[in-house]
Order: structure tokens, then C-alpha cells, then sequence
């Protein structure tokens, strides 16, 4: 799988390796509904956000990369912890977070995720231990720190990383992979390897392509996977997130993939001349759901009408969600103090004493450290 | 914040406490009790930082924790200060109550993304549903040549973002009780502890207690001049109080004790008294904590002030290593007592 990498796939061409063993007719199913209604949700967004203007935040879209939350979404357990960058909408989709919630997040609303004060790019829905934001690597620090605790809890639950190739432009990155290494932490990191950090292309910025390459060196297990046969990414991530959750420490998954929109935003930004427009053509003739859909007909695993169907349930959840979004009321001016810093502290308060200030002689000589 | 603000009734009763006996102990030894305190009581307390499960501790404060508490809660972490931090985040996230130290703060500035874009705003952007109770300690060096790169105290950068609190110990009893506090408290401190104080005795309540954030402490009263000091400046702002009562000028002495939340009230009621206000830093003087303190004297006590007042930091400059230029650099007692006496006789 070493080989596998952005110019490896575009010389194959159209992908012809999606599998459906016996065993995985329900998680064809699900990964195909889940990313059917991903695609849906991320077309509406963008055939509204300008028309209107009533999503006043930046937004990136995921059209093309919809198979790994797709795998997360079936693989992770409703404790399990998921931390990702900021093309944000299918992770938080993959921790079953509610979609009117993040509807509403967009438009600014009491009733977003987070009161409409993170936006797409910082949302997070704590009951579903869901986080995610901008700046690309932190996140990936913070999920083996996730990891860490988990660790000393003794839990099966595992944190899981997602984040783009750019996010390993960051030093702290490598200091994550490292630590997680070095502590055996159940954590795993899925690089959704796009190619490109907004317009730049990872062989201008790296001088080698297959990161999970590099990632192997540290000392974890690291796997590259074509990322946009769905099925084959399920298989990769659910046997690491396995082996982490039973202890055997982290692991990579490098999942090539691509974005089709731009790096922000509804409209393209290919005026900007930083890819060719062959070269999207061809990574969508190799969409993931397509993929999938080609070999689940082959298997006769999609019924006349049922592809319609689940469209068109997508659909009406999508239409709820905005009719719910828009009709939700704006936030009020909140209390900065108490939206920064909490107000109790029912831990000191349980475990701490008041005590009289004592006495301080001033006088006493410093002890000078000679030295350090 | 409402339980960090004292009301009118308990402020009397802190500023009339009359210092009692406790045993005395080192400020280090102080922040090696708290800790272990803390660990004792719960389990989801860890230590995280170069070189914490050594003997030396990290000049005394950690010693004996990793033979008490074992490696997985007391751990030696890599080079990686962005990392620790950020992971320190994530332990958070999922419970913990991690303690992050730094032999020197200037080593911590590597974390600025995980402080700044992260711990700091995550409340914030989680809509309150989520905390983070992770400490920071960060400790300053002083003299023997620490140079540029061990001496920065840079409080007031931190003390500037919200989310974060910032406290500066200047006594054994308050590295303890603050120290406590923020381990047991739901958002993010940052505490900076100066080198110099590690050696100071004073006397430290046995018991776990909590010294409250936003409340400074009047070490010492006097009628003619407020003099409010932070963190390494408390002993040095006490001699000179008691150098100036020596020649007849009654100083008050306010220690800050945490800068953010800031005490302004402790501050403006003493200069409503004196009429006249000097502020010690241990930081550079521009853009730092002494002018946080005269702004808000000026904002709020604006007709109290009798005299221009005074800021006593350190040079617009880095340190220097020579002990010659050391001398130069650092704020000289005998020339603040008299630059004192000519504020207290203005006017």
C-alpha cells in the first residue's frame, strides 16, 4: 500500500476495487446512506449559503471526502471521542450529533450547537463528544491528550483524529505522534490526504508524498488506503480502532481522497489555476458513493427506487433543518464574564477549607540557585 | 466569576484577618504539599513536565510524587511543550485535572496555540457545556545569568486573553492555596511562580485550603502611599515599606495575588485612603500589569490621586546575563525607597 499515493491514483484512473465481502451487506447499507445524506446536506448548505446570506460564517464543504466519517460514523461508540479540523460537517455527523443543531449553528441561533458562537469551523456537541476547529494539528494533540485520560481510566473508549495532510505541515503533529508512540495511547489518527492546503499542493510544501510513510517511523502502525472506497476504509480504520481499543496502542490511516469544492465557500476557486480541471474529473468519476453504488449493483444490493428514496428522505430531514435553523431566534447579548470563565468551583468548594492569611517575613534571605 | 468576588462584608473580614501560626515552610516545599494534596484527593489529578518523576522535582515541588502516586500520574514528558499542553486539553476533556510544569516559562511560549486558539476559547466555544481545569506552572529565573531566554515573566500576555486566569504567588501560603484552588477549579490557570521565592518560609496551613482568585491581600497597612505588587515584587515592595517607615512615610502594601481576574477594587479603595499609587511589576514596564493598575485607578478613583504615579518594572528590555548589568537591570531598593519618599511628599 506504500505505493499508493495522488499521483499513483490519477495515472490508474477509475477505481475498480471496491469489495463487498459477505458479511458487509449492512455496512454497504449504512455507509451508503450515510454518505448519500452527507452529500445532500453539504449540496444544500451550499445552494443556500449565498442566496441568502443567512450563514454568515466560513464554511468548508466535504463534497468528494464523505467516506471516512462515513466508516467513523458506523466504527465509533457514542463515548468514544472524535476531534477534527475544520471541514467539520461529516465528523460531527459521525458522532450522531443532530443535524437541525448544526443547521442552526450556521445561521447564528440560540438553538445551534453551540448558541451560534462557534461557527462551522469550531463547532462541537459535548454530549456526543464531538469537537472540532480551525487551526489544522491542535486538534490532533488534543485527542491523543483524550487518549491519555482514557488510558488512565482504564476505558475501552478510544479518541479518534481527523484532520487533512496540511495539518502535518505542523510541527506539533509530529510531537503528537511521537507521545502517542511513546505512551501506547488508544488513539487513531485518519489524514484525509487531499492533495492540496487551500491552492498549495502537498509536493510543494513536502518533499515526500506518502506521509504514513514517514508517520511509520515513529514507531506506530501506519496505513495508507485508497480514500474514497468506502468499504475498504471501513475495513482499515474498524480493525485499528479495534486494536487500539483492546491496547495495542495508536495508529495512522493516510486515506487519499479529494475535495471537490473549493477550499471554502460554495462557489469554485479553480479560477485560481491550482489544479486542472482533468484532475478533478477524474477523482469524480472516482466518487465515493458512486463507488460504492457500482458494486452494491452489481450485488443487486440497491432495490429499483431505493437510491430515489433515501434521497428524498435526506431531503425532507434537510428541509426541517432549515426551516428549523431559520425560524430559530438569534442569540441575546450575552454575559462575557460567565461565557469565559466559570462561576463555581464545586470541587474546591468540596474539597478545600478557608484558611487566615498567615504571617510573611520579607526580610529573609533569597537563596540564589547558582546555577539553574 | 461570582464566587471569586467578595462582597462588601467579606472583604472587611479579609483585610482585618489577623495572621495566625502555621508551620513554616519553603514556597517550594508549599507547591510540593498542594500537589500531593491534591493527587491524594483525587485520583484524576496528574502531573505532566520534563523532568517531574526525577529526584531534584523540579526545584523541590514535585519531589516524592512519582514514589507516592506512580508513573502513570506523575509523567516526564518529551521536549514537546505544544504537545503537553494540547494533551493536557484532551486529558481535560475526557476528566482529568492535569497540572502542566515548566522549569521556565520562556520553554512554554512553544504552546502559545494549544493556550491561545484552545484552552483559552474553549468554553467560550463550546457555549459553556464544556470546562477545562488544566494548571499551568511556569516558573521565572532570576540572577546567576539566566539571561533572555529564562527570565521572561510574561503574565500579562496571558493575563490579557480571556478564559484564562493568571496568578502570582508571592508567599508559601498563597503557592499552596492557589495552587489548590486551580486544580480544583473548572477553567484554565495559568500560574507564575518566581525562582527567587522557591527558598521563602512562611507559614502554610497544614489542612488543604484555597486562596480565592480576584482577591488581593493587604500585607501591610499604612496612610501615606498604596504601593500594589506582584508576584517576586511583594518581598521586595515590603522591605521597602519598612525602609520608608524608618524615615517616616506609612506605606500600604497590596499583593495582587492573581492578575487575572484583577483586584481594581482592593487597588482603588487603598489609593481612595493614600492619594498615592506605586506599582511594582516584575515584567517590562510598557503594555504590562503596572499600567492595567494605574488605568484603572485613573477610571475609577480619578480625583483620589494626588500625585503622578509611579511604576517600578523592569527596563523595556531583555535581561542581561552579566551580574554587573543584572544589578543595573532589576529594580534597586534603595533608589525605589527613595523615589518613594519624594511620591509620598508631592503633591
Amino acid at each position: 500500500m506504500s505505493a499508493l499515493t495522488h499521483a499513483a491514483i490519477l495515472k490508474t484512473g477509475r477505481y475498480r476495487g471496491v469489495r463487498i465481502d459477505a458479511g458487509e451487506v449492512e455496512t454497504a447499507r449504512s455507509l451508503h446512506r450515510f454518505m448519500l445524506r452527507l452529500r445532500k446536506c453539504e449540496e444544500a448548505l451550499a445552494r443556500e449559503y449565498h442566496p441568502a446570506d443567512e450563514m454568515r460564517c466560513p464554511v468548508h464543504f466535504c463534497v468528494g471526502q464523505e467516506a471516512v466519517p462515513a466508516a467513523l460514523s458506523l466504527l465509533l461508540n457514542d463515548d468514544d471521542y472524535l476531534f477534527c479540523h475544520h471541514r467539520s460537517h461529516g465528523y460531527y455527523l459521525a458522532k450522531s450529533a443532530p443535524m437541525e443543531a448544526l443547521f442552526a449553528e450556521l445561521y447564528g441561533k440560540t438553538t445551534g450547537a453551540n448558541g451560534g458562537l462557534a461557527g462551522s469551523q469550531d463547532i462541537s456537541y459535548p454530549a456526543r463528544n464531538f469537537y472540532s476547529g480551525a487551526i489544522l494539528a491542535g486538534a490532533t494533540a488534543i485527542s491523543t491528550g483524550a487518549a491519555l485520560g482514557l488510558q488512565l481510566k482504564g476505558t475501552q473508549q478510544i479518541a479518534v483524529a481527523g484532520f487533512g495532510e496540511s495539518a502535518t505541515d505542523e510541527g506539533i503533529f509530529w510531537e503528537t505522534v511521537n507521545y502517542a508512540a511513546v505512551a501506547k495511547l488508544p488513539v487513531v489518527f485518519v489524514c484525509e490526504n487531499n492533495n492540496y492546503s487551500v491552492f498549495s499542493p502537498q509536493l510543494k510544501r513536502q518533499a515526500l508524498d506518502n506521509v504514513s510513510a514517514r508517520v511509520a517511523t515513529f514507531g506506530i502502525r501506519s496505513t495508507a488506503v485508497f480514500g474514497n472506497d468506502a468499504m475498504e476504509v471501513h475495513r482499515v480504520l474498524g480493525n485499528e480502532i479495534a486494536l487500539a481499543r483492546a491496547g495495542a496502542g495508536p495508529a495512522f490511516v493516510e486515506a487519499y481522497t479529494y475535495r471537490w469544492s473549493g477550499h471554502y465557500g460554495p462557489e469554485s476557486d479553480d479560477l485560481v489555476g491550482y489544479r486542472e480541471p482533468s484532475e478533478i474529473e477524474a477523482w469524480k468519476r472516482n466518487c465515493p458513493i458512486s463507488l460504492l453504488e457500482e458494486a452494491m449493483r452489481v450485488r443487486d444490493l440497491i432495490k429499483p427506487g431505493e437510491r430515489e428514496s433515501l434521497v428524498l428522505e435526506a431531503q425532507s430531514a434537510i428541509d426541517h433543518c432549515f426551516r428549523f435553523a431559520k425560524s430559530s431566534p438569534f442569540p441575546d447579548a450575552p454575559d462575557w464574564k460567565a461565557l469565559n470563565l466559570s462561576a463555581d468551583s464545586p470541587l474546591a468548594d468540596k474539597f478545600l477549607v478557608e484558611a487566615e492569611l498567615s504571617k510573611f517575613d520579607a526580610h529573609q534571605e533569597v537563596r540564589q540557585a547558582k546555577g539553574y | 466569576m461570582a464566587a471569586s468576588i467578595p462582597t462588601k462584608s467579606s472583604r472587611t473580614a479579609a483585610q482585618s484577618q489577623v495572621p495566625v501560626e502555621h508551620p513554616e515552610i519553603s514556597f517550594g516545599e508549599a507547591l510540593n504539599q498542594g500537589l500531593r494534596q491534591a493527587m491524594e484527593l483525587s485520583d484524576s489529578v496528574v502531573v505532566l513536565g520534563q523532568l517531574v518523576d526525577y529526584g531534584p522535582g523540579v526545584f523541590g515541588s514535585t519531589t516524592g510524587l512519582v514514589e507516592r502516586f506512580g508513573p502513570a500520574r506523575v509523567r516526564d514528558f518529551p521536549v514537546s511543550e505544544s504537545a503537553m499542553t494540547a494533551t493536557a486539553i484532551g486529558a481535560a476533556v475526557v476528566g482529568l485535572r492535569p497540572v502542566l510544569v515548566h522549569h521556565r516559562l520562556d520553554f512554554m511560549l512553544y504552546s502559545m496555540d494549544a493556550i491561545v486558539n484552545w484552552m483559552a476559547l474553549w468554553r467560550f466555544k463550546s457555549n459553556a457545556q464544556s470546562t477545562l481545569p488544566v494548571v499551568i506552572r511556569a516558573i521565572v529565573g532570576r540572577g546567576w545569568g539566566q539571561g533572555p531566554q529564562h527570565s521572561k515573566s510574561l503574565h500579562a500576555w496571558f493575563a490579557h486573553v480571556p478564559g484564562i486566569k493568571v496568578a502570582m504567588p508571592a508567599t508559601a501560603f498563597d503557592a499552596k492555596g492557589l495552587l489548590l484552588e486551580s486544580i480544583f477549579g473548572q477553567d484554565p490557570v495559568i500560574i507564575v511562580e518566581h525562582r527567587s521565592l522557591f527558598s521563602l518560609k512562611g507559614g502554610v496551613p497544614e489542612v488543604p485550603y484555597r486562596v480565592r482568585f480576584g482577591r488581593a491581600a493587604v500585607r501591610r497597612t499604612g496612610e501615606d502611599l498604596t504601593v500594589v505588587a506582584a508576584g517576586a515584587m511583594v518581598p521586595f515592595a515590603l522591605r521597602v515599606a519598612d525602609r520608608l517607615a524608618a524615615l517616616g512615610v506609612e506605606a500600604e502594601v497590596i499583593d495582587l495575588r492573581t492578575i487575572s481576574p484583577l483586584d481594581t477594587e482592593a487597588v482603588c479603595a487603598s489609593v481612595e485612603k493614600t492619594g498615592r499609587l506605586c506599582v511594582m511589576d516584575p515584567a517590562w514596564q510598557s503594555f504590562g500589569v503596572a499600567a492595567e493598575i494605574v488605568a484603572s485607578v485613573a477610571e475609577r478613583s480619578t480625583r483620589a490621586l494626588r500625585a503622578r504615579p509611579v511604576r517600578i518594572c523592569h527596563p523595556d528590555s531583555h535581561t542581561p546575563m552579566s551580574s554587573a548589568l543584572e544589578t543595573q537591570y532589576y529594580p534597586d531598593e534603595t533608589a525605589v525607597v527613595e523615589r518613594l519618599r519624594l511620591l509620598a511628599t508631592r503633591g
